[in-house]
């Protein structure tokens, strides 16, 4: 990691200089309360206090709600050819929790199986975060990822009159050396930087104590009680599931041309929470009822992964709570489970 | 293998689902050289009894109809019924609601014995139906998708989740968050979230899905002052004819 400090003064001039040399993706106001991430033209499009955004933006650019995978011809022989889309791309102002979604996602798309379509974008993808303003369904510290230790080129911290930078890449080095006009940050930058992060800590307000859900959750995994009670008013909606930056199902479509000598292998975006995810040939569904499909995400975001990968599949971002008509919070269940167990 | 005959037939409703089908443009060529279109009540002036795939829009509202749609079902091997009016009775169904006899009043006046009018059906109420493209108008995607799938002898693919998930890959904000109700949450998706896309809620019209939540759906709405009337409003936009299904006790 490198440090260094830009003065508020060339910010200006180092985004207009990104903006008009590459494909720069950031966040900009969509409706009242709501941001997107969207291709920026001009830097006066470009909203970087920001709170939300529908669906997580290094999901949308790396891994489509609807991608083709592969084009096929059926001739004498069947010619299949896989359709591998890349580009290089600025990803800007994306935040701590975000980007830990992604680190996520760039594990689990090269881990087993080397995701091309993924894993290609991800490589062009030139990742420059920025920490944004939490809601108050956040509980990002609660999961370990308000903070980004990696999976950023450069890390942007706004403090008073200038940003603190972290260079996590050789990359994102050399975009800083030929843009920006930068000095090495002192030990009052650091110190500065200490006391910005100790109240950017402050202003998340939602506590979930995971401390002993890995364990408890055994527990109380076979009360048909507690999950009915949880999932009661659930739609099977799958809301939850399309706005988390770490959901990753998919399910894959033939989509053949009415020529019926070409078509398209095409991936979409599922929900394990939707009836027909478990439902098997021959009529069999793995998980018939609303309870058995919360209970199943709760254990793949808060347990599977620590099994594979040592870490939660849950950064906290709150977007589940907010997307959710039902009004389920998976806040208040994971301290719900902690007090059905210690009664 | 010589080309499935498929005649695409016309009953109670605005016409407009024969209309998507002719919206095909980039794809009507490959359709009509995948299979043999033998009637067309809005585009050919050819016809034949010929057939062995019908696509069949509108609802039954007259004894024409009746007799017709019956005839239709003993000549096609497979049925598919296009449009809300032909899958749930669509709007018409909402002249059940007055009663055919004060509706005609309504309606015609003292020239109701004119019309040949009888209670609003969907088209499974008098043959079988196969399969269903919902929606009004129904996605024509989905149209070539089922024509497609039975030239090839598989299932066509028909979402039985709600339109939040097409809703939530479209990236759409919640139209809840602006004040508005939507019936997403319980209806049928396959329309790639048409409505919620441009700002309005779902008015359910391909349907509710086979396991709504009606209790939580009714609890929605309450939090935005609204009652069960209110829901059953918005379900009988399209689906007066179906047997909405009823709120159940809450602590249930």
């Amino acid at each position: 990691m490198l440090y260094k400090v830009m003065d508020k003064n060339v910010y200006q001039d180092f985004i207009k200089a990104l903006i008009s040399n590459y494909e720069f993706i950031g966040p900009a106001r969509k409706d009242r309360s709501v941001h997107d991430f969207v291709p920026i033209k001009n830097i006066s499009e470009l909203d970087t206090n920001y709170m939300r955004t529908t669906i997580p933006p290094a999901k949308k650019l790396l891994f489509y709600p609807t991608e083709k995978l592969v084009n096929y011809e059926v001739g004498k022989s069947i010619d299949v050819k896989p359709v591998v889309e890349s580009k290089e791309r600025i990803l800007f102002g994306i935040n701590a929790w975000d980007i830990n979604g992604m680190n996520f996602l760039d594990e689990l798309f090269t881990t087993d199986f080397i995701d091309e379509n993924y894993i290609s974008k991800r490589k062009n993808l030139m990742v420059i975060g920025m920490d944004s303003q939490p809601t108050e369904t956040n509980f990002s510290p609660s999961m370990g990822a308000d903070y980004a230790k990696s999976g950023f080129d450069i890390y942007l911290t706004e403090l008073k009159d200038k940003y603190f930078i972290r260079i996590g890449t050789a990359r994102g080095n050399e975009i800083i050396q030929k843009y920006a006009e930068v000095r090495n940050a002192t030990a009052e930058d650091f110190k500065d930087y200490d006391k910005y992060l100790d109240d950017y800590r402050m202003k998340f307000k939602l506590n979930v104590d995971i401390k002993n859900f890995y364990d408890n959750f055994e527990l109380i995994y076979n009360n048909e009680e507690f999950w009915k009670k949880v999932a009661k008013d659930c739609y099977s909606c799958g809301s939850c599931n399309l706005v988390c930056p770490t959901c990753f199902c998919f399910n894959i479509k033939d989509d053949m041309e009415l020529n019926l000598k070409e078509g398209n292998k095409i991936r979409e975006w599922d929900s394990c929470m939707i009836p027909e995810y478990g439902l098997v040939a021959g009529g069999h569904n793995f998980r018939p009822n609303k309870e058995n499909r919360l209970k199943q995400r709760y254990r793949c975001k808060l347990k599977t992964f620590i099994d594979k990968f040592g870490k939660y599949s849950c950064v906290g971002c709150g977007r589940c709570i907010e997307t959710c008509l039902a009004k389920i919070n998976i806040a208040e269940d994971i301290n719900s489970v902690k007090r059905e167990v210690s009664v | 293998m010589s080309k499935p005959k498929v005649g695409v037939f016309g009953f109670t409703g605005c016409g407009g689902c024969q209309l998507e089908i002719l919206n095909l443009e980039d794809q009507l060529l490959d359709l009509i050289s995948a299979v043999d279109i033998v009637h067309f009540t809005e585009a050919i002036t050819e016809h034949s009894d010929n057939y062995e795939i019908a696509l069949v829009e509108g609802s039954v509202s007259t004894e024409h109809g009746v007799e017709r749609i019956k005839k239709i079902g003993n000549i096609a091997k497979i049925i598919v019924a296009v449009g809300a009016c032909a899958v749930s009775g669509g709007l018409n169904c909402l002249k059940n609601l007055y009663g055919t006899e004060r509706a005609m009043e309504l309606v015609y006046g003292d020239k109701k014995d004119w019309i040949d009018s009888i209670e609003v059906k969907p088209i499974d109420q008098y043959i079988k139906v196969d399969y269903y493209a919902r929606g009004c108008p129904p996605n024509r995607f989905e149209i070539v998708d089922i024509v497609r799938s039975l030239i090839v002898g598989r299932k066509p693919e028909i979402p039985n989740y709600p339109v939040c998930v097409e809703c939530k890959r479209n990236g759409n904000t919640c139209v809840y968050e602006f004040g508005m109700t939507c019936m997403g949450p319980v209806s049928r998706a396959g329309c790639n979230s048409r409505c919620p896309n441009s700002g309005s809620g779902c008015e359910a019209c391909r349907g509710v899905i086979d396991d709504p939540n009606v209790n939580a759906q009714k609890d929605l709405l309450a939090r935005y002052g609204l009652t069960v009337e209110d829901i059953m409003e918005g379900f009988n936009l399209y689906n007066a004819c179906n047997k909405v299904p009823t709120v159940e006790n809450k602590n249930n």
